[in-house]
């Protein structure tokens, strides 16, 4: 977090060598890429990563929190097709939104509970509850891999609402944005975040409620989910729960952190989600128009992805070390 | 350059990101001697020292080591040519054996445990060292830890070997050992360089001495040129022993108000036993004890942190309530403020700045239970904290980990003091705090108690717990044992009571 009057320009960080790299990506693409800088193209870049954005929102709640969240693409995925199953089974809309959202919350509040008081390290509930979200909802209840939205359904008529001639996604990915943002800038709840993110034995001791935040982080984390598998049912029109299995869950950790959340914990905010989003979109985007196939740009992806993590670790290098030796 | 020369150093300069933490020192080692270097924390002792064991790389002069101009680039290479380093916190392995550690690094590729432990036997044995090689490190008390590590330095051959503050968690028993260790070594011919706290060590061990301040030399010389005074003239640029060692009568105690807090039997698996005593309003409550006496668990029991025995676990009575606190909020809500002893680790916010440290604690208390926070306020309370606490620094926004040690501790104490507490209990509160700080911290929980809180203080160091007490508490195996007002105490009745 930055609370820093001015700005010191001189200082490099992630954040900033991020945003250039973008600029220069931009800039490059515009003048050598026929396409890119196009009105239409710039609309569908912002729109490739709203989804990926809200995603990136909640990991990031997770993340400053010191914790990491691997059941969120299953969640998403799985709560959709669930909801979207009880729909073309017949059940009412609010029926059917009460019990699914029940149970996201479940998901999120288990989650918590487990890391915060079972005290299980957050990357192994995750991987199990992603699992048990996955296999319990595939084999239980829907029956094919993708499950469609009913016609005249509203997610089907959201898929296609603009303003301004930018898709509806955008708008939402924007307020959410800017919910999370004030939650974690002005709460004294998202303050706690950043507190047990970075000293979570500090901040217990001094009395934050370290272990209910912890819950609480899950939770978002899970709703935020399930927002991102509306939309993702909104714009496809239906819900393939493959996508448990794909490379998705690296994307959204690639958002959150090469835009500059440290996994260490306690650093970084929803400015970050956006510069990692703009910097992900833009390249996801140029690979696709130079014709890049999938596997390549996975690689890309990767190397990108340790590269940032190498440079967030050589440029704000926590202070273990001198915690370990006494005084310099 | 005369030959008993073994290591001399050069106008050497450190900078830390443009800081200097040595400035231009030129610093001569002789051959068997053994030398103290002596500084307030952050005079650059450490950085120095460093230096010379190829832990850190200067930022310019030069270093000779044995007539030949040399810079190691790790602590290996330095090793390799004879010069040991031994740190604060030891680097040993815990889930090893003794003799593991001693050949930790110098394994041979077929590894025979057995071979191992005959050669460590014989080696310990040659050194009169009374450690049992196949014992796991973990199971070893501090002093004999230290001894498995000046064994690795020696089984190296080393010729100049460095202690960071070596005694630093060491009883008086096995501070004994450790000077005759450290003697044997001189016998052997090995030069010694080491960096305390304790004055009187110094004085006692040592044949010459270096004082360090702000990165620069102040003083060096012949042991014999030194005492007390003069020592901590040059360390802090003034004298302050009347400030810190000062005579109590009958004036400077406080009589004790209300009872706040009554504490009976409380008992936590080993470590804490049936341990009863009462802390009173108005007065500093001093607990004295030795490092694993139980004191710190004790009052992280009081404080909520730590849970005492569900089943014979005892009565904490908080104004005549009983209380059993699940977590340290409950205690914050009821007044009760807990300030460590291991800062780093369990007190600040690192990536965080002071405005934020202290801000930290007022939302932990949640007093006014808003949910939006307000940064003006976030502002108004690190103002005061600083100014009332007088936390040097550029401003609120700079971050903690750049204080210096006492500015740190001053902002954990802000951080605790704005959450408005009835009960504050310093735990080691100038553990790792420069001299001139500590007077400062020595005046701000005096002004607490006269304030009328209830205040405990927990020390490891006689002469604070002798200048601040009204009460004398001492503590050994997990209870309090005696009572002692501070016109009665000596250092050698408290000293006998925690240790008989």
């Amino acid at each position: 977090m930055d609370t820093k009057k001015g700005f010191d320009l001189f200082i490099l960080n992630q954040e900033r060598i991020v945003l250039a790299i973008t600029a220069v990506i931009f800039v490059v693409a515009s003048f050598g890429l026929p396409g890119f800088l196009t009105p239409d193209n710039l609309v569908a870049v912002v729109r490739s990563v709203s989804v990926l954005g809200i995603l990136a929102l909640g990991m990031a709640v997770v993340i400053i929190g010191r914790g990491i969240d691997l059941s969120a693409v299953a969640v998403m995925a799985m709560s959709v097709a669930w909801y979207l199953q009880m729909l073309n089974a017949g059940w009412s809309e609010a029926g059917a939104l009460a019990l699914v959202l029940s149970g996201v919350i479940l998901i999120g509040l288990v989650n918590g509970f487990l890391v915060a008081y079972a005290e299980v390290p957050a990357i192994f509930v995750t991987l199990a509850s992603a699992s048990f979200v996955f296999g319990y909802v595939r084999s239980q209840i829907i029956t094919a891999d993708a499950v469609p939205v009913p016609n005249g359904h509203w997610l089907q008529s959201l898929g296609a609402v603009q303003f301004l001639d930018v898709p509806v996604e955008v708008f939402i990915f924007a307020t959410f944005a800017l919910i999370v943002f004030l939650f974690l800038r002005f709460t004294k709840w998202g303050r706690y975040v950043y507190f047990a993110g970075d000293n979570p034995v500090a901040a217990r001791n001094a009395g934050m409620p370290v272990r209910p935040m912890l819950v609480l982080r899950y939770t978002i984390s899970a709703i935020l989910s399930f927002i991102a598998g509306l939309l993702t049912a909104a714009s496809l029109h239906s819900m393939n729960t493959r996508v448990v299995n794909s490379t998705l869950f690296y994307d959204i950790v690639l958002v959150a952190v090469i835009g500059g959340i440290g996994l260490s914990g306690g650093k970084g905010g929803v400015r970050n989600v956006l510069i990692g989003a703009a910097l992900t979109g833009i390249l996801l985007n140029t690979m696709t128009i130079i014709d890049i196939p999938l596997i390549y740009q996975n690689l890309i992806k990767s190397t990108i992805l340790l590269a940032a993590i190498i440079i967030d670790g050589v440029l704000n290098p926590r202070d273990e070390q001198t915690a370990q030796q006494g005084d310099i | 350059m005369t030959t008993d020369t073994i290591i001399r150093l050069e106008d050497i300069s450190k900078l830390y990101r443009g800081v200097p933490a040595v400035k231009g020192v030129t610093f001569e080692l002789k051959r068997g001697e053994i030398h103290a270097l002596l500084g307030e924390n952050g005079a650059g002792k450490s950085t120095l020292t460093k230096i010379i064991a190829g832990v850190v790389e200067a930022s310019s002069g030069r270093m000779f080591h044995k007539g030949e101009e040399k810079s190691y680039a790790s602590p290996n290479e330095a090793l390799d040519a004879g010069i040991a380093m031994v740190f604060q916190e030891t680097s040993l392995v815990p889930s090893m054996t003794v003799a593991q550690n001693l050949y930790l690094g110098s394994e041979k590729f077929l590894n025979r445990l057995r071979g191992i432990y005959i050669s460590a036997q014989q080696f310990l044995q040659s050194l009169n060292f009374a450690v049992d090689p196949t014992a796991l490190v973990e199971t070893l008390g501090a002093a004999k830890k230290q001894m498995v590590e000046i064994a690795r330095a020696v089984h190296h051959n080393a010729e100049v070997i460095i202690f960071d503050e070596p005694t630093a968690t060491l009883t008086p028993e096995e501070k004994r050992h450790f000077f005759a260790l450290i003697r044997r070594l001189k016998a052997r011919g090995v030069s010694i360089v080491f960096i305390s706290h304790a004055l009187e060590e110094a004085l006692m061990l040592s044949d010459r001495i270096t004082i360090l301040r702000d990165g620069e030399l102040v003083a060096s010389g012949e042991t014999k040129d030194f005492d007390r005074e003069k020592i901590i003239a040059a360390m802090v640029g003034r004298s302050l022993s009347a400030e810190l060692y000062r005579q109590r009568d009958e004036a400077t105690v406080r009589k004790a108000g209300h009872k706040v807090l009554s504490v009976q039997d409380i008992s936590m698996g080993a470590t804490v036993r049936n341990n009863s005593f009462s802390v009173f309003q108005g007065q500093i409550t001093g607990i004295f004890g030795l490092i694993g006496s139980g004191r710190t668990e004790t009052f992280k029991i009081v404080s909520g942190i730590y849970k005492r025995d569900f089943l014979r676990g005892g009565s904490i009575e908080l104004n005549d309530r009983p209380v059993r606190y699940v977590v340290p909020r409950e205690a914050v809500k009821d007044g009760i403020v807990y300030i460590t002893e291991d800062r780093k680790s369990e007190g600040f916010f690192e990536t965080m700045s002071i405005a934020e440290n202290i801000f930290g604690g007022l939302l932990a208390a949640d007093r006014e239970k808003h949910a939006i926070i307000s940064y003006s306020e976030m502002r108004e309370a690190a103002a005061e904290w600083t100014r009332a606490l007088s936390v040097r620094a550029i401003n609120d926004n700079a971050r903690v980990v750049e204080l210096s040690g006492g500015n740190q501790q001053k902002v954990v104490i802000g951080k605790g003091l704005v959450q408005k507490p009835k009960i504050v209990i310093f735990d080691e509160p100038t553990r790792g705090v420069d001299v001139g700080a500590i007077a400062e911290i020595h005046q701000i929980i005096n002004r607490l108690a006269d304030e009328g809180l209830a205040v405990v203080v927990i020390s490891s160091y006689l002469p604070e717990i002798m200048n601040l007490s009204d009460r004398i508490l001492v503590c050994r195996q997990g209870r309090i044992v005696e009572e002692f007002s501070p016109i009665e105490a000596t250092e050698e009745k408290i000293m006998y009571a925690a240790v008989h």
